[in-house]
């Protein structure tokens, strides 16, 4: 192999290596944010070193799907596999189906990580996914975030 | 045919090929000779300077088959590559930038995303105790301790 193929090996592996360097492209739920973030009826936030109204994410994205039976299922689904080695601080289940889901998910490096989850009825069906890192534990965080209500 | 006799060098000839070696006369063809000569086995001690001097040139060619040249090269080629990605993503991606999209628009002004940022937060945050009451479980340490509670207030 001469030197110029193997250099080029070398620039593609790097170049996939650093693609996958964002925290939170592990987990199933940024599915959710790119086949859904830019669609009609949905609102997308990210927000990223910003100190919002007194907490201190490193980054923060959440997304807010209105009346939307498929994406509230496939959010459920991305979830179901995303529990896998969390800690699930809350769960509310309603006729049989998770309505309000809290994950502390395991830290990457320095960074805690949060998945929150919630579903509303009325006055329209409501569904909030929010993606959360952080440098602060998570459990103050969590705590901050509950109590600013 | 033409045959080639190998003629098989005496001390004598061994002698004065080392001393013509020695006045730096000798050709590629009789060092190879005197080489030959020398490293063969059960040679008279007086050869023993003349067979490290050409064993070290032997082994040193031999260690130069395995440098770490070659190695030093791909480290540097491996850096460079690393100290372009990462001067390249910095250029592409600086930081996260903040964002939002409401029904598919851009917005990137940052007050009005902070707005949005605070709406989603909202709709998760807990409307009544139930969440007080489940932040209360979060602490390992007092789960333990209400377990064992429960232990020793069944020994009683």
């Amino acid at each position: 192999m001469n030197l110029k193929k193997q250099f080029l090996i070398l620039l593609i592996t790097g170049i996939g290596a650093f693609s996958g360097i964002k925290a939170q492209s592990d987990l199933q739920i940024s599915k959710v944010f790119e086949q859904y973030g830019e669609k009609h009826g949905v609102t997308m936030v990210e927000l990223t070193d910003e100190a919002l109204d007194g907490y201190d994410f490193s980054l923060f994205k959440s997304i807010t799907i209105v009346n939307n039976d498929k994406a509230a299922d496939f959010i459920r689904r991305c979830l179901a596999k995303d529990e896998v080695g969390a800690k699930k601080v809350k769960q509310v289940v309603v006729n049989g189906i998770p309505t309000s889901i809290y994950l502390q998910l395991p830290r990457k490096g320095n960074v805690y990580r949060l998945i929150l989850f919630n579903e509303t009825f009325k006055p329209e069906q409501k569904i909030t996914l929010i993606y959360i890192e952080s440098k602060t534990d998570s459990e103050n965080l969590l705590r901050l975030i509950l109590k600013k209500k | 045919m033409k045959l080639v006799k190998k003629h098989k060098m005496t001390f004598g000839e061994a002698d004065a090929l080392i001393e013509k070696y020695y006045d730096g006369f000798t050709t590629v063809e009789e060092e190879k000779r005197l080489q030959a000569f020398l490293s063969q086995n059960g040679l008279p001690e007086r050869y023993a300077a003349e067979q490290a001097i050409f064993g070290y040139f032997k082994n040193r060619k031999s260690k130069q088959a395995f440098t770490l040249r070659p190695y030093l090269k791909w480290a540097g080629s491996v850096a460079a590559v690393f100290v372009i990605l990462v001067a390249g993503l910095q250029f592409i991606q600086p930081t996260y930038a903040s964002y939002a999209y409401v029904n598919g628009k851009k917005i990137t002004d940052l007050d009005q995303v902070k707005v949005q940022a605070l709406n989603s937060l909202n709709n998760v945050s807990g409307k009544n105790n139930e969440v007080k009451q489940t932040l209360n479980d979060i602490t390992d340490n007092q789960l333990i301790k209400q377990q064992l509670d429960v232990f020793s207030g069944s020994g009683e």
